[in-house]
């Protein structure tokens, strides 16, 4: 009788155990929510390669704020020479009804151009590897998330999660997210084709904690069918620093930092 | 020279033995057959048939390196388009629902797409407006369904007026779909694919066009009457054509040569025994084309094949019309195959050789379909020969002795070989007039062939007959669709010079020269994103559609286009911004017009841009280096053949002087179908091409039939009149047999809605029949005026 107690309590512990385990879609809420502070600022460098070697490299610096659930942010070009202090300034609303509110200006035309509509989020980000969905954040609701498997490699804990787009027109059929389970930063991403063949591979490197808050210092995104690459290199990432809320004008925009 | 010369007697005797040997082991050499067949027949699923023009290089090609090169810098330049069609506006609610729905599912479900599609309803433009600009589609996400909507569209459309000229027809009733591709993988990387899996892998521009003809003939879609192009839907639809084709055509093929054969031979034994050799001679070689893996294109498969058969049903004849002659004579079975082993079997093998030598001439062709041919038939002929020579006696051995037929033995000849003894005799009453009309024929035929010209293009190869073609050319000389395009590519050398703004007016200069041609419809290239950006950052005023004034205003606005998700400048610049691509579709195709306007376009950019290289690229700058490749081809290979030919006879014949008046009635048949070819504008392609050395190698086998015989009979009574006579009553009816049944063989092409094939299988009868005219009326009187046996 004992023994049955016994069998039986470990049996509700260990369905309590499988219940106290985070659902994929509930691993993907929190890295979609990892704290990042209210204002922050970083220096980031774009560097893409091509299959043949040769390079293209931009300098961007950016600032960003939340204001509520919103997010503002100003970002400038400081490299090549010829787009130098070209700039974007940008309203991200937290309310996904409301479209966002885009300011685009041209040092050479010495024109500032309100940019409204959306362009389709399959499309790459500048000409590089990554696409709007990639580097921005992609609602989690998308895709549907299933746990795959939990993995130990190279000191860290992994969730590995399979997410399937739910609507069909997305340039991936399905993608293999690796999530370290002690920062829930991305470490790792395999897109997959329609024809189930792997497409693009995204790593994720330097990942540490920068004023508190977890950081990735290094994506890289390689098309490995074409074999284009995409090095971001985020220098410099500052949180929680003083911004004054009048840099994110078109103004400002105009006059440049 | 009488040293090596070849004592024939000896060699019959060889054969005779040969047969010998051959009877006496046959139930165990009829087993090894059937293993090699079997084995054969694995090998043939191993099979892969390329169907794209791209294939056509040989590697190393500097034509080949230059597309290479441009694919890596521009991406893909194959894509899927269909043409839409409605007898009302495209601009109605239930067309744009419903192209959008299609054009939708080509996005999405090709396998190869790379998740774009330009149609009106799936484009994402920039316009600018009064404060700024917006990113938006010509059709909003929500299908209009009022005026007013319908009005807005054409309003967007009036905005942009040089990207609806490519999307929608002046009238509205047609519209045009492009899907880009993602660049194919290699040919190794698919293959091993398929083969990691464990199926056959579909090549991906078959992959892509097979899918693009079931998505654009779903019922639904029916109202908007698709009609697609593109090279990978090109490539599928003609090979689904030829694989139909060769179907009907090679049961044509067998139909007409049983018929024929049943006349020649009357006797079972005389249909079964050269189908059984065609057949497993045909096996084995596409059974060692799968284990080699050796290259096959779709155009000319069928010539290999049913050459294959043709030369099959030859040796088969000779064999049996002396087997059967000599049973009727004798009714001695294994005596009459030992008989027909010891006649036939030297000239058999050694026509076979010659077939092969001449067929080998085409690996001096710098194209794969050609070689193709060459080492394709080379190899069908070498296996028919094996069976012809060890499998065909064998059948004829097996069953019973029969009374001897006192008909003919009466007679002493066939019905055919008396015939024949006529002809022979009135050959030699009339050399003179003969030598005339032979003379007039061939110099008239000469300056047939200074006219032969290669072409390429669908319309006049395969022909407006043949029905994706005729659909195919609808949607190329439509208002809006297109199917030809060429690309000039200038390389600056230099990262950043091709977005100089000095350079960017030479280009505009440039294309607005391409633009007076003929032959052009429209032509794209960086500038029309340039300059439409230039408009949009300036409220859309039209007198801002130009190129932006300073280098920096170029970048930021390349700068601009990246960053609203463009992806398209990709495909008109390079990365280093090294180069610059113009691209030039054409409304038709005229391969002398279009030559000239390529060329005059080359130097006029080569005089704009003085310091850079100007490459031509594309799918038909690739046509016209075929054309050359062909010309050039056509001239050694025939030359190659020839020569070849001529040592062989010289080596048979044991003589140079008889070598060289034995080629004689071989180059003739090949003179008389170049001049056919090109008195009747037939252009040379593909198929065309392959004819002259193949009359040559085939009418060979005439010749040294008719020479050997003619040699026997010389030597046994030393009468030239007499002996030339007994060639034509023993070996006439054999060679007007075959060449009766050579011709009926390939009748069958004459059949096909297609021209290419058409005009092969005719040209196939003018070359075999005059061939055999010649053979006939022109080798006897050579024989006996030059006494070529001696004295």
């Amino acid at each position: 009788m004992k023994i049955a107690k016994t069998a039986a309590m470990l049996v509700v512990a260990l369905c309590t155990m499988s219940v106290a385990q985070p659902s994929a879609r509930d691993i993907m809420i929190k890295v979609k929510d990892r704290p990042d502070g209210d204002t922050r600022s970083s220096s980031m460098e774009m560097k893409l390669v091509n299959k043949s070697g040769n390079t293209r490299v931009r300098k961007i610096t950016s600032y960003a704020m939340d204001v509520g659930a919103d997010t503002k942010t100003i970002m400038f070009f400081l490299y090549p020479n010829d787009v130098k202090g070209t700039g974007f300034l940008t309203v991200n609303y937290d309310d996904v009804n409301k479209e966002d509110d885009k300011w685009l200006y041209l040092p050479a035309l010495k024109k500032t151009r309100r940019i409204s509509g959306k362009s389709s989020k399959t499309d790459y980000f500048m000409g590089s590897d990554f696409t709007y969905d990639d580097i921005g954040k992609r609602n989690v609701d998308e895709d549907t998330h299933k746990l795959v498997r939990e993995e130990n490699a190279n000191g860290h804990d992994y969730w590995v999660i399979e997410s399937t787009p739910k609507k069909s027109g997305e340039i991936f059929s399905k993608k293999l997210i690796w999530i370290r389970k002690d920062c829930d930063v991305v470490e790792k991403v395999e897109f997959y084709d329609k024809l189930g063949k792997l497409h693009r591979q995204m790593v994720s490197s330097d990942i540490k904690k920068v004023d508190g808050f977890w950081t990735v210092g290094k994506m890289e995104m390689k098309n490995v069918q074409t074999g284009h690459s995409t090095e971001l290199l985020f220098l410099d990432p500052k949180y929680n620093i003083q911004l004054d809320s009048k840099i994110f004008t078109v103004n400002k925009l105009e006059r440049g930092l | 020279m009488s040293k090596i010369r070849i004592n024939i007697e000896k060699v019959n005797e060889k054969f005779e033995n040969f047969a010998k040997f051959l009877i006496a082991h046959r139930a165990l050499l009829l087993v090894a057959f059937v293993a090699l067949l079997a084995i054969s027949i694995v090998g043939m699923k191993k099979i892969y048939v390329e169907a794209s023009w791209d294939s056509y290089f040989i590697e190393g090609d500097p034509m080949l390196i230059e597309t290479d090169k441009f694919k890596e810098t521009f991406g893909n330049d194959y894509f899927v388009g269909v043409l839409v069609e409605s007898d009302h506006s495209i601009i109605s609610p239930d067309n744009l629902k419903l192209l959008r729905e299609l054009s939708n599912e080509l996005r999405d479900s090709l396998s190869y797409s790379d998740g774009k599609a330009t149609s009106i309803t799936d484009l994402e433009y920039m316009l600018g407006t009064d404060e700024g600009m917006e990113i938006t589609q010509i059709v909003p996400e929500e299908i209009p369904t009022g005026a007013a909507g319908l009005a807005e569209i054409e309003k967007r459309l009036a905005a942009k007026p040089e990207l609806a000229k490519k999307l929608i027809s002046s009238d509205r009733k047609q519209s045009f779909i492009n899907i880009k591709l993602r660049p194919f993988p290699e040919d190794s990387v698919w293959k091993a694919e398929g083969e990691a899996k464990g199926v056959k892998a579909e090549a991906p521009d078959m992959k892509t066009g097979r899918e693009t003809d079931e998505i654009i003939h779903k019922a639904k879609y029916a109202p908007l009457h698709p009609r697609a192009t593109g090279m990978p839907y090109l490539s599928h639809q003609k090979l689904k054509f030829i694989g139909e084709e060769m179907s009907r055509i090679f049961v044509i093929t067998i139909l007409c040569a049983i018929v024929v054969m049943f006349l020649v031979t009357r006797s079972l034994r005389g249909i079964v025994s050269p189908l059984i050799t065609t057949f497993a001679g045909v096996i084995m070689t596409f059974g060692l084309v799968g284990y080699l893996g050796l290259y096959m294109d779709a155009t000319n498969i069928m010539v290999p094949v049913i050459l294959a058969f043709a030369v099959s049903i030859a040796y088969n004849i000779h064999i049996n019309s002396f087997f059967r002659k000599n049973m009727m004579l004798t009714g001695k079975r294994k005596e009459s195959v030992l008989y027909a082993m010891k006649e036939t079997g030297w000239s058999v093998l050694f026509s076979g050789l010659t077939t092969i030598v001449a067929l080998l001439s085409f690996l001096s062709v710098m194209l794969k379909p050609i070689r193709s041919v060459g080492i394709l038939s080379s190899i069908a002929v070498a296996f028919i020969l094996l069976v012809a020579l060890t499998v065909s006696p064998i059948l004829l051995s097996f069953g019973k002795d029969k009374k001897p037929n006192a008909k003919v033995l009466e007679r002493g000849d066939t019905r055919m070989g008396v015939i024949l003894n006529k002809v022979g005799e009135f050959v030699l009453t009339h050399g003179k007039p003969i030598a005339v009309v032979f003379a007039v024929i061939t110099v008239i035929s000469i300056y047939g062939v200074t006219k032969m010209e290669p072409a390429f293009d669908v319309e006049r190869t395969m022909g407006r007959k043949v029905e994706y073609v005729n659909k195919m050319l609808y949607v190329a000389e439509s208002e809006i669709g297109s199917f030809y395009s060429y690309d000039l590519v200038i390389d600056f050398g230099t990262n950043d010079k091709a977005k100089e703004v000095e350079n960017l007016k030479k280009l505009e200069q440039l294309q607005e020269h391409a633009q007076k041609y003929p032959l052009t419809k429209r032509s794209t290239s960086i500038l029309d994103i340039l300059k439409d950006l230039d408009r949009t950052l300036n409220e859309n005023r039209q007198e801002k559609y130009a190129i932006p004034e300073t280098g920096e205003q170029v970048a930021q606005l390349l700068l601009l286009y990246e960053n609203a998700g463009g992806s398209e400048a990709s495909y008109w610049m390079d990365y280093d911004y090294k180069k610059l691509r113009l691209m030039v579709e054409i409304s038709s195709y005229n391969s002398n017009e279009l030559q000239k306007e390529i060329e005059d376009l080359q130097s006029f950019a080569r005089e704009l841009f003085k310091d850079a290289k100007v490459t031509a690229v594309g799918n038909l700058p690739q046509f016209t280096a075929m054309q050359q490749y062909l010309e050039v081809g056509q001239m050694t290979s025939f030359l190659i053949s020839v020569v070849i030919v001529a040592v062989l006879l010289m080596i048979v014949f044991g003589s140079v002087r008889t070598g060289l008046i034995g080629m004689i009635p071989n180059i003739a048949p090949g003179i008389f179908v170049g001049g056919y070819l090109g008195l009747c504008n037939i252009p040379l392609d593909m198929m065309t091409a392959t004819l002259i050395p193949m009359i040559i190698g085939l009418s060979v086998d005439d010749t040294i039939h008719f020479i050997n015989h003619g040699h026997v009979e010389f030597d046994r009574n030393r009468n030239y009149r007499e002996a030339i006579l007994r060639v034509f009553r023993l070996a006439g009816p054999a060679l007007v047999m075959t060449t009766i049944i050579m011709v009926a063989t390939f009748a069958g092409f004459t059949t096909s809605a297609a021209t290419q094939m058409f005009n092969f299988g005719f040209v196939v009868f003018v070359g075999l029949v005059s061939a055999l005219l010649a053979d006939l009326f022109v080798t006897p009187l050579l024989i006996k005026k030059f006494k070529i046996f001696g004295k």
